[in-house]
């Protein structure tokens, strides 16, 4: 009976062992494919998108008027066109020469680090050629990684000028903190039209003063019948203004035209809310529309970088740490557990047997508990693996020294004694690993992660098989 | 006792012997930072069918005469390889195509692929995101040693705690200054590893004193 219940553990050891390291493959379309959960490896072990960002050497072409005044809607004239009219073209460089030094690309280099912070980019590497202002972003591949780097370059210039004499009204300095909300849209009939996304933005004390005048100043002063009732909701996709109005702002965002509006009452609460998109009832383009503004308010919460930049690179490489290189790392793993396990059956023979069969359990039990938890493997993912390891060897190791110590304690007193022991000496280490989980930083929190479940799988794991298999053999 | 005074005495003898060694090196030499941190060379080659990364470091080790170099693939394809040196001159460059030509029967020009530069990663950039972890975790396990261990004397359990943490961690410094291991993504494993380690001896020697004591006090 005592070696029916050792050979079935034992058997069940050897069945977890073969699904964590070899798998467990099913015909597929006339191949072979394993159904255990691949590990998902960080970026230091699978590999980043490279992005260079370049400082724009290029001009910005301008068309004014014989008094100086730019013309916006000269762009498809020709060039006789412009003569005949007393237009003249005017070349001006993007980045003024300056506005080009160290001090503006590191202030540049920050402001992308905010932003990446911000837009929940938990692992990333930058760096910054002093010399040519270029900063080289990595940044791990997933689906959100074309929509980060649209957000990088950008400049993130907000403006809110008059329409006509392109007087500055508002701009970044006077906005205080931008974010996104969202609610049912009740504007345009009694019942709801669907979910409306707004980007709300919360002005400085003298920004609000700035929004009040402006909103005294540029009001509407003929309204459509259907014209929209909310005060101090504008809606940055109603491009066509169905009032007419004397004086207008136009909202923009690095010198693109986002609308032009004018307000239907004075706004004295210093916030003003922007809809981002129709109301929608389809989720996919509510995501889409609140991806958009979470982008806009990360852009304009973080302040408006010196220089502007132009995605100059951007391309997926791969680690060096190639797949050869980790299967020499586990073999290594495996040559030194191999060794030391040995030692411990050679050191308590039967009792070492019955540990060996139970550390490999754990360690089986692990490697598929880090797949199925969706942990993160990186460099320091690997070493939570072996400093599990390592605990769990020290730990059954704990366990038959006390056995064989103290002959007159039962099994079960022993392994509770081993528990204090042992727990009691690892809780600084626990203490670590739980702030770890939550350190801010992917490559600190995989390990953190990794850790957490192989101690509970240690302090659980033992409990019950270790437990159970010592008893049996205890059993006599 | 008077044997593990001087054991500990010499401990200490050794460990500022390292410490001392050890900020000699970094104020002259520096620490040796890995060459993917450092501020480098790379050129990519769009071979355009399937390749070992061992046949282009055979490649690597002929033009740039075994100085380290990094091999990479590029997109999903795989099929593009990207070398970065410390250095690559034009004539380096011409070398590589020449030989990948030769070997993968491609027909790449040298004009035609250009060397970018890399700039280099501060030290800083790499420690700067551990710093919040490792501060608060230090924080709590203080408290928890100065709780636990208030037997022993709180004060005393705190200040040895604090040195034995910092103490571990310049010699690790130090050691990887003066036997020139690269500084790079395996050196914050290598930190986290002490750091746990210091943790353990200290709380397992804490833990065998109060043991001690409270069987005395019985």
């Amino acid at each position: 009976m005592k070696k029916l219940k050792v050979l079935t553990i034992l058997l069940a050891t050897v069945l977890v062992t073969m699904v964590a390291f070899w798998g467990i493959y099913v015909p597929i379309q006339n191949r072979m494919e394993n159904k255990v959960k691949d590990y998902s490896y960080m970026m230091d072990l699978k590999g980043s998108r490279n992005i260079t960002l370049s400082v724009d050497k290029t001009n910005k072409t301008t068309i004014k008027d014989s008094e100086g005044n730019e013309v916006s809607d000269a762009d498809n004239l020709t060039e006789e066109e412009l003569s005949e009219k007393g237009y003249v073209k005017e070349e001006t460089p993007y980045n003024n020469e300056e506005d080009l030094n160290v001090n503006n690309y590191k202030k540049s280099k920050d402001i992308i680090e905010k932003r990446l912070k911000e837009l929940k980019v938990e692992e990333y590497n930058i760096r910054l050629d002093e010399s040519t202002g270029d900063i080289l972003v990595q940044i791990p591949e997933n689906d959100s990684t074309d929509s980060i780097i649209s957000e990088l370059s950008e400049k993130g210039e907000f403006q809110i000028i008059d329409s006509e004499t392109k007087e500055i009204l508002i701009n970044n300095n006077d906005i205080k903190l931008v974010n996104v909300m969202y609610g049912s849209d009740s504007s345009t009939s009694t019942t709801s039209s669907g979910t409306i996304v707004y980007l709300n933005i919360e002005f400085t004390k003298e920004g609000s003063d700035k929004l009040k005048d402006i909103t005294n100043k540029y009001v509407k002063t003929e309204t459509a019948e259907d014209s929209e009732e909310v005060s101090e909701n504008v809606d940055i996709s109603d491009e066509e203004d169905t009032s007419t109005s004397e004086k207008k702002v136009t909202f923009m965002v690095d010198e693109q035209e986002l609308f032009s509006t004018a307000f239907d009452e004075t706004i004295e609460t210093g916030k003003l809310q922007l809809s981002m998109g129709n109301a929608t009832t389809d989720n996919e383009n509510l995501q889409e529309n609140i991806t958009q503004a979470t982008n806009m308010a990360v852009i304009l919460n973080n302040g408006q970088m010196p220089a502007k930049y132009t995605v100059g690179g951007n391309e997926y490489i791969l680690s060096d740490i190639t797949n050869n290189e980790l299967n020499i790392i586990s073999y290594v793993v495996l040559g030194i557990t191999c060794i030391a396990l040995i030692l411990l059956i050679v050191k308590y023979r039967t009792k070492g047997l019955l540990g060996v069969i139970s550390y490999i359990g754990l360690a089986s039990i692990f490697l598929l508990l880090i797949r199925y938890t969706n942990v993160d493997l990186s460099i320091q993912g690997i070493l939570g693996i072996v400093i599990t390891l390592i605990l769990n060897y020290m730990f059954i190791y704990k366990i038959m020294s006390n056995i064989k110590k103290e002959k007159g304690k039962t099994i079960g007193e022993n392994i509770k004694e081993s528990y204090k022991e042992s727990f009691l000496r690892i809780i600084p280490i626990c203490i670590a690993i739980i702030v770890f989980c939550f350190g801010g930083w992917a490559y600190i929190s995989s390990f953190g992660m990794v850790m957490f479940w192989g101690i509970v799988l240690i302090a659980t794991y033992n409990a019950i098989v270790t437990n159970l298999l010592f008893r049996i053999n205890d059993n006599k | 006792m008077k044997k593990l005074t001087k054991k500990i005495k010499a401990i200490f003898i050794i460990l500022a012997i390292v410490i001392i060694a050890g900020i000699a090196v970094v104020a002259t030499k520096g620490f040796n930072i890995e060459l993917s941190m450092q501020s480098n060379n790379r050129v990519e080659l769009n071979i355009e069918k399937d390749f070992e990364i061992a046949d282009i470091k055979n490649i690597t080790n002929e033009v740039f005469q075994n100085n380290e170099v990094i091999i990479q693939k590029v997109e999903v394809f795989e099929d593009t390889v990207s070398i970065t040196a410390k250095e690559i001159s034009e004539e380096q460059k011409e070398q590589l195509v020449e030989k990948v030509n030769e070997k993968y029967s491609t027909e790449l020009v040298s004009d035609n692929i250009e060397i970018k530069h890399t700039p280099n990663m501060k030290l800083t950039d790499l420690i700067k995101p551990y710093i919040f972890a490792f501060g608060l975790s230090s924080i709590l396990i203080v408290l928890y040693m100065m709780i636990r261990y208030r037997k022993l004397g709180a004060i005393k359990v705190l200040v040895k705690t604090i040195i034995g943490i910092a103490i571990s961690q310049i010699t690790l410094f130090s050691i990887i200054a003066i036997t020139r291991i690269p500084v790079g993504r395996i050196t914050i494993p290598i930190i986290i590893m002490v750091y746990l380690g210091t943790l353990f001896v200290f709380t397992n020697n804490c833990e065998n004193r109060l043991t001690k004591l409270k069987k005395e006090e019985k």
